[in-house]
This record gives structure tokens, sequence and C-alpha cells, in this order.
């Protein structure tokens, strides 16, 4: 009993921190702070516990979104079907990529996947231009029909959609990390070969983690395209490659949390630092490279082990989370 | 096909496939000796074409802004290997790759700042046109070709017959053995990381005559280096102009057959490189570090 109340606990504050912030936050940033998580954690958990720097991302999100646009745009009106097959898109991509791409060297994967993002890029800009309409993108906001319970073309209750669908997602991320394929992730991070002794396939850790990740990513996609009600190739130009691993870096790669703390910092920071001056790459590369420079560990990387000092200290004997 | 079409189909793909080289050449030396990815060599490719634009509108001379933008790339490679690479070999791959990306980014900002966001154009310096088997030919082209073939074979002569090309050869194979017998490695990085630079601040300054020159001319062409350079296999020269000629044609004749294919076909060559030999075609079995 206490042991579950201990696993659900960080979990349940930190979305009702989440939920607390909505009242006191324009709608339209909450729902980007939700939806930009869900899109960071694939990564974050990539980089982090698998040991792949993936910046190819957006490639993922994109591939998610255009299921969803085309379903919404050609064929049908219900959203949840939308994400569903949103999610399918992206689940297929990676189960098609994901056995070349993971056999890879890191070094080789990190380039492999930058270079499918650009593809994706062109693919949805120019190769398929008569289907995605090219740069203009595909406009649906208005086919999307209203459904019972949420109606997901109000952002109100899509934000609560957003909520629960990222409750569900840091659920079964943090019974991944606990889990023993979470340790055997990270164990193929730092030793491969000492794993592959124990009898595991490496290769197997990383294609279901590569999936995984990247079937999140879609989910991110998909959600995207059905809030915005529009999608187009910018979503996965290579200028926006770095967005979801700044974020991770920023919050801290690897934490469960990071992503959460890492999009609220990013999209604040964008939010202000947008308005007061255009020129707006400047300030990321630079602070892209300051993060690298004072320290990997990111916002929630270095507050953590000083919140779980300050709680275990409070309390009497001094226990560690993990 | 026409045959006049096929022979500037071909001339056209030697050229940008020496653009490919100049650059990938860099990506390659810099992952081979110390084990970074810079995809700040975009950044230098971009800044290459911005001189050259510049200089080229001051002094009517395109050959004079290339130098320009081989020069400020090299110092500018000089001054971000001094300051920020320095501190990061001896961490993961993944932290060169994040600040490099970050350098590039906030490079591009740099330049949009200096220069705005409207797409300059840059007069070509050789007007002339020069007959191939019967099919004019801008000459530019052809010198453009000649200027990679004299590059490679300046890195060659470099890495062969000079000491520090040795050392660098050698670094490449196994670093730390080169800094036992007394090599200084930190000065053998800076010098690999300048010839990087300036590779790619050439590469664009002559490529800026044939495109239009804009700030995110580096992202533009990220995605053919990368596959130029994991075709041919990290760390290796030879690979690389292999590859990087190999990719020119795919791009230029593919584009001639079906426009889409030349962004798509060097894709698919990159994944069936991958899928029969996972290090590229020259890469060998890099020691990890």
């Amino acid at each position: 009993m206490l042991k579950a109340f201990r696993w659900w606990g960080g979990l349940l504050l930190a979305f009702a921190l989440l939920a607390a912030s909505r009242m006191f936050l324009p709608l339209p940033f909450a729902i980007e702070v939700v939806l930009f998580s869900i899109y960071t954690i694939g990564c974050s958990f990539l980089v982090g516990r698998v040991g792949f720097i993936s910046f190819g991302q957006p490639a993922y999100l994109a591939l998610g979104a255009y299921a969803t646009a085309f379903y919404l745009f050609y064929f049908g009106a219900n959203p949840y079907i939308g994400i569903a097959l949103g999610v399918a898109g992206g689940l297929l991509a990676s189960l098609i990529v994901g056995p070349l791409f993971v056999r890879l060297r890191s070094d080789y994967f990190a380039l492999v996947n930058l270079a499918l993002a650009v593809i994706v890029y062109y693919l949805m800009q120019k190769v398929l231009a008569g289907v995605t309409h090219g740069d203009n993108g595909l406009w649906f906001l208005t086919n999307i029909a209203s459904t019972p319970v949420l109606d997901l073309s109000r952002p109100a209750s899509f934000f609560i959609f957003a909520y629960l669908v990222a409750l569900a997602v840091w659920v079964l991320y943090k019974y991944l990390d606990d889990s023993v394929f979470g340790a055997s992730c990270l164990a193929t991070k730092v030793n491969e070969d000492k794993l592959e002794f124990l009898g595991y396939s490496n290769f197997r850790i990383r294609l279901l983690a590569f999936v995984i990740a990247n079937t999140t990513t879609a989910l991110a996609g998909a959600m995207y395209a059905v809030y915005l009600g529009f999608v187009s190739p910018e979503m996965s130009s290579p200028s926006r490659a770095a967005d979801p691993v700044i974020v991770t870096i920023l919050g801290g790669a690897g934490t469960l949390y990071g992503p959460i703390v890492g999009a609220f910092a990013y999209t604040a920071m964008k939010d202000v630092i947008s308005k007061l001056v255009g020129n707006w790459e400047f300030f990321i590369g630079f602070l892209l490279v300051f993060i690298m420079m004072a320290g990997e560990r990111g916002i929630w990387g270095t507050l953590q082990p000083r919140l779980e000092r300050l709680v275990s200290r409070s309390k009497e004997p001094a226990e560690k989370e993990r | 096909m026409d045959p006049q079409l096929l022979i500037s189909g071909i001339i056209f793909g030697l050229s940008i496939g020496s653009i490919y080289f100049l650059m990938a050449i860099g990506l390659s030396l810099c992952f081979g000796l110390m084990r970074i990815i810079s995809l700040d060599q975009m950044l230098y490719y971009a800044i290459g074409a911005y001189l050259t634009y510049s200089v080229s509108l001051a002094t009517g001379s395109v050959w004079l802004g290339a130098l320009a933008g081989l020069v400020v790339a090299a110092i500018a490679a000089f001054a971000v290997e001094r300051l920020l690479f320095r501190r990061i070999y001896e961490r993961p791959l993944t932290f060169s790759m994040i600040t490099s990306f970050g350098i590039l980014i906030g490079g591009i900002g740099v330049i949009k700042f200096f220069w705005g966001v409207i797409p300059r154009p840059v007069p070509a310096p050789i007007g002339q046109q020069f007959a191939v088997l019967g099919t004019d030919v801008p000459v530019y082209r052809l010198v453009i070709v000649g200027i990679a073939v004299l590059v490679y074979v300046g890195i060659w002569l470099f890495l062969n017959r000079t000491i520090t090309g040795k050392a660098i050869r050698a670094g490449i194979e196994d670093v730390e053995h080169v800094e036992g017998l007394g090599i200084n490695v930190s000065r053998l990085f800076t010098i690999t990381f300048i010839i990087a630079g300036s590779l790619s601040g050439l590469a664009g300054g002559l490529h800026a005559p044939l495109i239009m020159v804009e700030p995110s001319m580096g992202l533009e062409v990220l995605a053919f280096v990368f596959m130029v350079v994991i075709i041919g296999g990290l760390g290796s020269i030879k690979g690389t102009l292999i590859s990087a000629f190999m990719i020119g044609q795919v791009v230029s004749i593919g584009s001639l057959i079906y426009a889409p294919l030349a962004q798509m076909a060097p894709f698919a060559i990159m994944l069936l490189v991958l899928l029969i030999k996972p290090t590229g075609l020259y890469g060998g079995a890099v020691a990890r570090r």
C-alpha cells in the first residue's frame, strides 16, 4: 500500500501542479506545454536511457501528424480515430526504419536520423505535393466533428484530453523506468558487451525502446494536428530538429519530469524572448551551448537531488527513492 | 535520353559533388581525429558564401570574395575550437553534436542580424561556355571540379608527406599513442579543425554564384553532406571523395529523370549501403573512446 502510494505520489503531485498551473496560465500556453512534454519524453528516453541521441524526432512527429491529417482531410471527421491512425502511422514508420537504424553506432544513428527528418520534409513539401498541398499545408479545422463527452474541437476540453493522455504516457514511462526493460536500456547505454554476456539481445532492447519512443512522438504529432487543425512540412524542417533535444537537455535528459520542466521553461522563454526581439535563433543557439558548457544535467536534473535531500531530511530515516 | 542533356547533367553532378566533398572532408576529418560531429561546418559554409557576396559587391571580384570567405571561416573555426570544442573532446559524442548544433543555429541568428533574411545573388566570375563533346557547359563548374581535385591532392600530400599530416593520420588510428610519442595533440586538433572550417568556407564561396545566398543555406545542404559522409564512412578521405561524386551524380542525373528523385535517391542509396555495411563504404571499425 505504502509502496503503491510512493509510486503514484510523485506522479500525481507533478500532474496536480500541472493542473494547478492551468488556472493562472493562458490556455494555449498550457496546451503547448503539455503537447511539447509528450513530444519530448520520447527523445529524453532515447538520450538519457538508451544513449541514442536523435535529431530526427521531427520526422516521426510529422509522420504522425500527416497520418492524422490525411484521415481528417480526405476520409473522416472523428478526431479520436484520426489520432489513433496517427499513432499507428508512427508505429509503422518506426517498425520499418527501426531494425535498420538501431544496428548503427550511436554516431551514425544521429546522422541518419537527422537525414530522415530532412527527407520527410522534402517528401511532404515536394514529392507528395499532390496529396499534401506542399508548403500550403492541409487545413481541416472545420472538418473535425464535435464528439460526445470530450469535444476535441474546443480548446478547453482538448486541454483535458491532452492532460489525460500525458498522464497515461507518464504512467507508462514510469513503469518502463522501473521495469527490467528500463534497467536493460540503461545497461545497453553503459556497457553493451556486458549485457550481451548476460544473455540479453542489445538489438531487441534498442528496437523496442526506439519503437516506443518514436510512437510517443508520433502521438504528439497527431495531437498537434488535431489541436491546430493544420499541418505543413514546416513541422519536420531541419531548423526545428533541435527543439526536442534542447528541451530534453534543458529539463535534464533521462529524468522522468525533465521534459515537463523543460517544455515549461522553453515555451515561456520562447514567448518572452520572441516578444522582445525578433532574432530567436541566436538565443536558442547560445542557450544550447551555455547549457552544454555549464553541465549537462539541466534544470530538473540539478533540482531533483536537492529536493530528494530536502524530503529525506524531513523524514526520520534517510531514505532514497531509488 | 538526349546526350547533350546528359553531358551537362554529368558536369553539373561533378560540380555539386565537389562542393559536397569540400564540406564533407571537414566533417570526416573532425570525426576521425577528434571524435566529434561538427555540425557547425554548415555555418562556415554560410559564412564563406556571405563574405563572397559582400566582398564581390565591394571589389567586383568573386575570387577575392571566396578567399576572404575562406580566411574568415578559418578564423571563426579557430575561435570556436579554442573557446568551445576544447572543453568537450573528452565527453561523449552527444555533446559535440548538440553544442555544434547550438553554434550553427546561433550563427544563423548572427548572420540574420548582419545581412538580413533576404536571399542575395552572387554573379558568376566566369561567364564563358566551354564545348565538351559538342555540348556547351559553363567553365565555372569545371573550375570548381578542378579546385576540388586540387584540394584532394593537397590534402593527400599533406597527410602523407608532412610530419603534421602523418601525425594526424596516426591520431585517427590511436590518439593516445600519438600523445605518448610526445606530439602536441591539442595543436593537432586545432590545425585539423581550422582546415575543416576553411574548406567549408571555400565550399560556401564557390557554391555562392550557383545558388542564392541565404541565412539557412547551411541547413539545406546539411542532409546531403551527411549522406555523403555516412556513405563514404566517417573518417575516410577516399570514401568521402567517392561518395561525394556518387551523390553529386545521383542528384543531378536523378533530377533529369524525375525531379523528386534528386532528394529521395541519395537517401535510398544511404539506406542500402548501411544495410550491407553499417560503417559506410570505407569506414573501418573505429575504436571506441
